[in-house]
């Protein structure tokens, strides 16, 4: 059992609202039953199991499987096989809340009966049919599970299905998603506030010290930030207890020319963002569609843009997101086509996939949103990198796609966000504390209503994972970071996901803590990354690649002087008026001339489209030396926005690649890297005066994941690690088996048993 | 023009342009920019541009000054040669134009693009400085030389390159490279016997004058029990007279054949058939032939689909229309050169699944075997042999698959334009065949990319024997002009000296003289920094020796044939056209496979063989014969950006200064590795008392294998050391006692390029390092240490 921040692990007799009746409970005290449940987490309880289910393993066609129970608990669908224990292997990459066959009810997309071999996309009133022979279960991770329920007992079997399928699918409230029920056993000592608050300070300065992320929930997060960008803006703190309104942070920054306007609930009110050094700022805002022929609201937002014109230079330049982006239900759609090509649950079809492959990714429309979105964030980093004004982009909301292209831009801009403090910190920043709507957008409570679901967040991690893919080196974090974000979205446990706005979780949070006076509930933010995972598995969060800034090794690597040669970020008159006088023209003239001659059908229409400007930008930053802790921006060509392979093909065993891929690499960097340290030492040992080296490299490694050294790697490690289950190959019988010799025969089961 | 050539025609340029001997420099552009491809470092470079005879050559402002008395390289870091041009293009202030040797230039460009037929682009910046004349006539010079569509043209650019006498004096001094076998002689063969521990099969030289079969080598391997006078009996009954021919051996005992269809309106005489049927089982019972006509791409297609991944990728200027980045990955699918990879790799992957299986002999079969037969025998080798993963095996390999065995390279390459319906990339698509394996598993291949690459390049580069003919015939018929009375006794055979005065008729030399091509630090990159985990040689398996024995006494029966087709086994009747009459009656319950498993057994096969791997030994986890399985769904198989990509404008245009600052990690420890070795070795020569002690402290890392591998085998370490090095350690144990060393033997040692490039990562593992000098003397561990800084200094 694990032991959790302030409360200890005792797990306290469960005192969850619950909807389950008593005798499902009755059932999880059945001693018999008992060794067969999973290791509980603190408030976890098991509704309903069964026994035995045949969980089909995944890449096999003769459909073999495992035996085990299958258990749905408030916080899982869990899977135990009724094999001894596995060895645990090599498997230093162990999410401690979930194992690799569980599934948090959050994360199960869709439900699927096999009914007389046809398979049914359940809905609420299948459930209520006979049970099928076979449950397909989608989860948002991508994974893929297949239990076959014909070989338990008819009503136990029926009883499962049915659990699983309320717990999964019904809508539910708030109050019973598992997190509340987890905090209550973890936090057992409600009842003296006092301690609980110098517990919460406790955890509050741990986290401090361990340097995770700016919270950005006290004034004094939002004054360092703006000191860090040297903003010139003004902190609101009026909204603390959310009067002014209920979907604006408790405190936020507005730009100084703006006075006490705040009406129309916060519309239109620019939200300081970023500043750049030059001066002008990144803004925010939510906008409603100018239907309304409100003079007065006109008006309003009128002086809410002079505002921020006044920020720098009077000049500022507004964006509609909602205009120009996709709308939220065009990204839904297009995910969830995109998906389906990566859900496999038969292997043959995946097998017969691969003549048309790129065209259905590309007609799914998802790399093509990434695209747009980067393509906008590039836009805003031009205007206030090059033309140094105030942009400030709108949507109806403000809460989506301007998280999106704020948080984008930022990233590209600010060397800073690309640390995992930093990037966790952003996050906190734009998403959480700029009260994006995760609660909605990821339909964590399974609500029928399609309007508001999309994944947003994702789009967002996607992109990321573009700049990364483009820029490793630039970045801290790695892609395995990505990749566990995107999947912590869905584990029911973290405050960071789970609410609609700060308005919402202070009030939530406040109603469900026992004692209505009592500070709220602190629950843990997915940035506690120990909750999850120990510190070796957390050490493939970080980039081993990543050049840390060092001022020396800069000079020392480039060979190359260049011409041209720019500061990192210039003055603002450097773009605005190129050279002319200098010796050589101005390249990006005949760059300019170049790419309309080559690829004229792209702005043939609109020859002054914001692409070709941004083009024109993109170039210019092309010809100063890549800088990783300078501006950075991503390539956007059709070649160059990809799949992100680690997220969408890691439990598909067909595609990983036995001792390859890019782990192959990365070993075989950890060798030598620990060579060097190993040669080191003996150096040292050797000579003292030898040991330190005018010219020697920085190091390349931050921390450094432990590689099982024995085992061989598959190309989506860590998530799956090399597969040693047993498995016996099919050959094709019938000729191939007479084409063996009856010897031969023996020597091949000998090899592959 | 030339008139002003003759200033330069010795030596080096007042430019800075060395000039190889007897080349004419026709025109040049000082102050322009050459815009670097991403892979170069990216950015700008500015300095003087050249157009000489043979190619366009650019050297930068600051370059070093070369070395007067380094041996001449044909192109530099920045040139390229006119023949590799394929379109010369003129930008200027407001429009473009295609510049051909007839048109004229209505503007003086700005701008001077270059499209390569190698898929590179290259493209240079004249600057207002530049004089407006020398902008105009250089562009006019390129367009008017480069025109390589006649044959006259490449005879003269040929000459060009290497027609002076000095350079044909160089190229017939040049030492061929010892280190790869070269396949021409039987000598070559008979290693290639000897490493893969291939017992029953001799080297025949029946068609050492060409008169059995005008495409096939000099020296075949043939099953031992089949005499010189039989096996002349046996080129009638296929196709252009290619027998089936042994061309690997897989350690589980299994061989690899490749044949041409047979020729089916003959009569076969009893004598024959039994002739037949003994050179297509070799010692083996069973005989697998794998159709390779049918499936697989024709050159036509090939040759198609290269076609349209060029225009995707470069984009096709004339039209200047490009696809939208939308539609980029669908347009991409419709070219199907993807598909064409994949297929390759699948049958490859099907045939290395049978090998495994052992006792066998799989026969290739393609009605002329000169395409795809090359293609998948060559593959096969690449994913069973870890020896054909380095450079010196890769090229012993496409020596052996490729060249001598009469791939149609002239033809193919179509270097003279006169073959356009023969065109095909045949041999680039097995280049990103290899590199699809090299991508999916970089680790496993002691060549890189860069290599690939390189070899890519030079196929367009009409200047290389290998490539230019279309058999080995043609190539000795050239070399020689004695084709039928001269054979040479030994395989280092040199060009001739005594080449005619035919000023048309330069000496080619072979392609893998990369020192002629590329500088020293482009070679270094062929080779991986880190070399490859040490592979104990494997364990000869005994079924291997002990069931050769076995499948050695039944040779009156009859084997058995089946046919890989569509990845299924089949038993047709009319399999072999001589058994036609009197088959089926074995067989016959035999007669289809299920239908169920037609389309994915093989797979499941694949899978099958791929899945068993782990669940193995652990400490066989790297057995080198395991065969490395391409995957082949959807997203495994890729587009070889840095080759396809390179030149594509949006990859240049954006184009960045990156890999210029930053070496890839990996080198950058190798070299720091070495480095710490080298202080290392330093100290340890200034304070001898302190070795032993250091000595042992390294001797867990490095002498693990060696001494584990002593209790194994009864070699002598150095033996064994040097078996190891070889990362193919063949299957030949039991052989070796017999076969006594020979000096070309150790010399095939794949090569560490110890003393030629001492710059790069070449001390990386001591271990890796040692048994070159073990071979000399014992490795004491003092001497160790004293080797490693003499190298390297």
């Amino acid at each position: 059992m694990l032991s959790l921040g302030s409360g200890g692990a005792k797990s306290s007799k469960p005192s969850f609202v619950s909807y389950v009746t008593p005798e499902e409970i009755k059932l999880e005290k059945d001693p018999q039953k008992k060794e067969k449940h999973p290791d509980l987490l603190p408030g976890e309880v098991v509704f309903c199991s069964a026994n035995p289910i045949l969980k089909y393993t995944q890449d096999d066609l003769s459909q073999r499987g495992v035996f085990g129970t299958l258990l749905c608990t408030n916080f899982r669908v869990a899977f135990i096989s009724d094999d001894a224990p596995q060895e645990e292997m090599s498997k230093t990459f162990k999410n401690k809340l979930y194992g690799e066959n569980d599934i948090p009810l959050m994360c199960v997309d869709h439900i699927y009966g096999v009914y007389d071999e046809k398979r049914k996309l359940i809905t609420g009133g299948l459930v209520k049919n006979k049970c099928p022979s076979k449950m397909i279960i989608h989860c948002k991770d991508l994974r893929v599970f297949q239990f076959c329920l014909t070989f338990s007992k008819e009503e136990d079997a029926k009883r499962i299905f049915q659990g699983i399928a309320h717990h999964c699918l019904e809508e539910k409230s708030l109050k019973c998603v598992f997190a509340f029920s987890y905090l209550r056993s973890t936090n057992p000592d409600h009842g003296k506030s006092s301690r609980k608050c110098i517990t919460r300070l406790d955890s509050k300065s741990e986290m401090l010290r361990k340097r995770e992320a700016i919270m950005f929930d006290s004034p004094e997060d939002w004054t360092q930030e703006m000191k860090r960008t040297k903003a010139q803006c003004r902190l609101v703190t009026e909204n603390e207890n959310f009067e002014l309104s209920q979907r604006l942070p408790q405190y936020f920054v507005i730009p100084s020319a703006l006075g006490d306007l705040f009406n129309y609930q916060g519309k239109g009110l620019p939200i300081w963002c970023w500043s750049h050094h030059s001066g002008c700022a990144l803004f925010k805002a939510s906008f409603p569609s100018m239907t309304q022929e409100d003079g007065d609201f006109q008006s309003h937002l009128d002086t809410m843009i002079t505002a921020v014109a006044r920020n720098y230079l009077y000049s500022v330049k507004t964006e509609d997101l909602s205009e120009s982006l996709p709308t939220l239900q065009d990204i839904q759609q297009s995910y969830n086509k995109f998906k389906q090509y990566f859900l496999i649950d038969n292997t043959t079809d995946f097998w017969l996939s691969d003549v048309k492959w790129f065209s259905s990714l590309e007609s799914s429309g998802w790399l093509d949103i990434i695209r747009q979105c980067l393509q906008k964030a590039v836009e805003v980093v031009e205007c206030l990198e090059k033309d140094n004004t105030n942009v400030l982009i709108t949507e109806e909301e403000g809460t989506d796609l301007c998280c999106v292209i704020s948080s984008l831009a930022q990233i590209m801009l600010d060397p800073y966000y690309r640390t995992l403090m930093g990037f966790q910190s952003l996050v906190q920043k734009e998403w959480v504390a700029g009260c994006h709507a995760f609660l909605d957008r990821c339909n964590h409570l399974h609500q029928k209503d399609k309007e508001c679901h999309s994944p947003v967040f994702l789009l967002f991690l996607e992109c990321v994972w573009q700049l990364v893919q483009q820029h490793s080196p630039a970045f801290q974090f790695s892609e395995t970071y990505l990749t566990v974000l995107s999947d912590s979205v869905h584990v029911p446990i973290f405050s960071t996901f789970l609410f609609n706005s700060a308005h919402h979780r202070e009030s939530v949070m406040k109603a469900e803590s026992p004692i209505a006076q009592s500070r709220p509930l602190s629950c843990p933010t997915v940035w506690d990354w120990s909750v999850q995972f120990d510190s070796k598995a957390q050490n493939f969060f970080f980039n081993p690649l990543y050049s840390e800034k060092v001022k020396h090794e800069r000079t020392v690597r480039r060979p190359h002087k260049h011409k041209h040669q720019r500061q990192l970020s210039l003055p603002s008159s450097a773009f605005k008026t190129p050279t002319k006088k200098g010796f050589f023209k101005d390249e990006t003239d005949s760059l300019k001339k170049m790419l309309r001659v080559k690829r004229i059908s792209r702005w043939m229409g609109s020859p002054d489209s914001p692409v070709v400007a941004s083009k024109e930008f993109y170039e210019s930053w092309q010809q100063r030396p890549l800088d990783y802790h300078g501006l950075l921006l991503p390539s956007l060509d059709g070649p160059s926005v990809r799949v992100w392979m680690q997220r969408y093909l890691r439990w598909i065993p067909e595609v990983h690649i036995m001792g390859g891929g890019s782990v192959a690499i990365m070993t075989k960097l950890m060798e030598l890297l620990s060579q060097v340290e190993d040669l080191k030492r003996v150096l040292e040992q050797r000579d003292p005066s030898l040991a330190t080296q005018p010219d020697h490299p920085p190091p390349l490694h931050h921390r450094l994941p432990s590689f099982g050294s024995s085992g061989r790697l598959s190309s989506s490690f860590p998530f799956t690690y090399s597969r040693n289950r047993s498995f016996k190959p099919i050959i094709p019988t019938g000729l191939m088996q007479s084409l063996m010799v009856a010897d031969n025969l023996a020597n091949q089961e000998d090899e592959t048993s | 023009m030339m008139s002003h050539s003759s200033l330069h025609a010795r030596g080096r340029d007042v430019l800075g342009l060395c000039c190889l001997p007897g080349e004419c420099v026709l025109q040049r552009a000082v102050l322009v920019r050459k815009k670097l491809s991403a892979k170069e470092g990216g950015g700008w470079l500015s300095g003087t541009l050249f157009c000489t005879h043979f190619r366009v050559a650019f050297v930068p402002q600051d370059s070093q000054k070369p070395d007067d008395n380094a041996d001449p390289v044909l192109l530099g870091d920045h040139d390229v040669a006119l023949a590799s041009i394929e379109k010369v293009v003129a930008v200027g202030p407001s429009r473009t134009k295609l510049v051909t040797p007839t048109c004229s230039l209505k503007f003086t460009p700005e701008e001077l693009v270059l499209y390569c037929r190698d898929l590179r682009v290259l493209c240079f910046l004249f600057d207002r400085l530049t004089p407006d004349t020398q902008a105009v006539e250089i562009t006019y010079t390129i367009a008017k030389t480069y025109q390589p569509l006649k044959p006259g043209t490449i005879l003269s650019f040929q000459n060009a390159a290497l027609g002076s006498i000095e350079m044909k004096q160089f190229l017939s001094n040049r030492r061929r490279d010892p280190s790869m076998n070269w396949l021409e002689c039987s000598l070559g063969w008979e290693q290639e016997l000897e490493r893969t521990g291939a017992s029953g099969w001799r080297v025949s030289s029946v068609n050492d004058r060409f008169e059995m079969s005008t495409s096939l080598p000099r020296f075949n391997v043939v099953p031992q029990r089949v005499l010189d006078t039989e096996l002349k009996k046996t080129f009638a009954h296929f196709n252009e007279g290619r027998i089936p021919r042994w061309c690997w051996r897989h350690p589980r005992g299994s061989d690899l054949l490749r044949m041409a269809s047979f020729q089916n309106n003959i009569y076969h005489e009893k004598d024959d058939i039994r002739n037949l049927e003994l050179v297509l089982f070799g010692g083996q019972q069973l005989c697998v032939i794998v159709d390779l006509g049918e499936e697989m791409p024709s050159p036509a297609d090939i040759q198609l689909a290269h076609t349209r991944l060029r225009t995707l990728c470069l984009g096709d200027i004339s039209s200047s229309v490009s696809v939208p980045d939308d539609k980029w990955l669908s347009t991409l699918e419709s070219t199907r050169w993807l598909d064409y990879t994949r297929c390759c790799l699948r049958k490859a992957a099907e045939v290395c699944c049978l090998l495994r299986a052992g006792h066998m002999t799989v026969v290739l079969q393609e009605p002329e075997d000169r395409d795809m037969n090359c293609v998948v025998c060559s593959l096969v080798q690449v994913m069973c042999d870890p020896h054909c993963r380095t450079v010196a095996g890769f090229q012993g390999l496409v020596q052996k698959e490729w060249i001598t065995a009469g791939h149609k390279f002239l033809s193919r390459i179509n270097y003279h334009r006169e073959s356009d319906k023969e065109e095909a990339p045949v041999f680039l698509l097995f280049l990103d065949c290899v590199w699809q394996l090299w991508a999916q598993y970089p680790a496993r291949f002691q060549l890189t990319e860069d290599y690939l690459l390189a070899l890519h390049d030079s196929v367009h580069l009409p200047l290389f024997s290998s490539f230019l003919a279309n058999s080995q015939r043609e190539r000795c018929r050239r070399s020689q002009h004695l084709p039928q009375s001269y054979t040479p006794v030994n395989g280092l055979r040199d060009v001739p000296m005594s080449v005619p005065e035919e000023p048309v008729d330069p000496p080619f030399p072979p392609v893998w003289d990369w020192a002629l091509q590329y500088s020293s630090q482009r070679r270094a990159r062929f080779t991986q920094p880190i070399s490859q985990p040490t592979c104990p040689p494997p364990v000869l398996n005994g079924n291997l020796n002990t069931n050769l024995e076995r499948s050695w006494h039944n040779d009156g029966l009859p084997g058995s044939v089946f046919l890989l087709s569509r990845s299924t086994f089949s038993h047709p009747s009319n399999l072999l056209p001589w058994r036609s009459s009197n088959s089926g009656s074995y067989w016959k319950s035999h007669r289809r496979a299920p239908s169920s498993e037609s389309l994915s057994g093989l797979e499941r096969l694949i899978r099958a063989c791929s899945l068993s791997e782990p669940s193995e030994n652990n400490t066989i986890l790297h057995d080198p014969y395991e065969p490395l399985l391409p995957l082949l769904l959807g997203p495994c198989v890729r587009v070889w950006r840095s080759c396809y990509l390179r030149g594509a404008l949006h990859a240049q245009a954006f184009s960045h200064p990156v890999s210029s600052c930053t070496q890839h990690p990996v080198d950058q420890l190798a070299w720091e590795v070495q480095q710490l070795r080298e202080k290392l070795a330093q100290a340890s020569n200034r304070r001898p008392e302190n070795q032993i002690k250091h000595q042992e402290a390294r001797r867990p890392e490095s002498n693990l294998n060696q001494n584990a591998n002593n209790g194994t085998f009864l070699f002598s370490s150095s033996r064994v050391s040097q078996q190891q090095q070889q990362q193919a350690p063949s299957s030949r144990g039991a052989a070796q006692s017999s076969a006594p060393p020979r000096p070309q033997r150790t010399a095939s040692d794949p090569p560490r390029p110890a003393q030629r490039n001492s710059g790069k990562h070449t001390f990386l593992f001591g271990h890796q390092q040692e048994p070159q000098s073990g071979q000399r003397y014992i490795p004491s561990p003092s001497a160790k240490l004293h080797k490693r800084p003499g190298n390297s200094q």
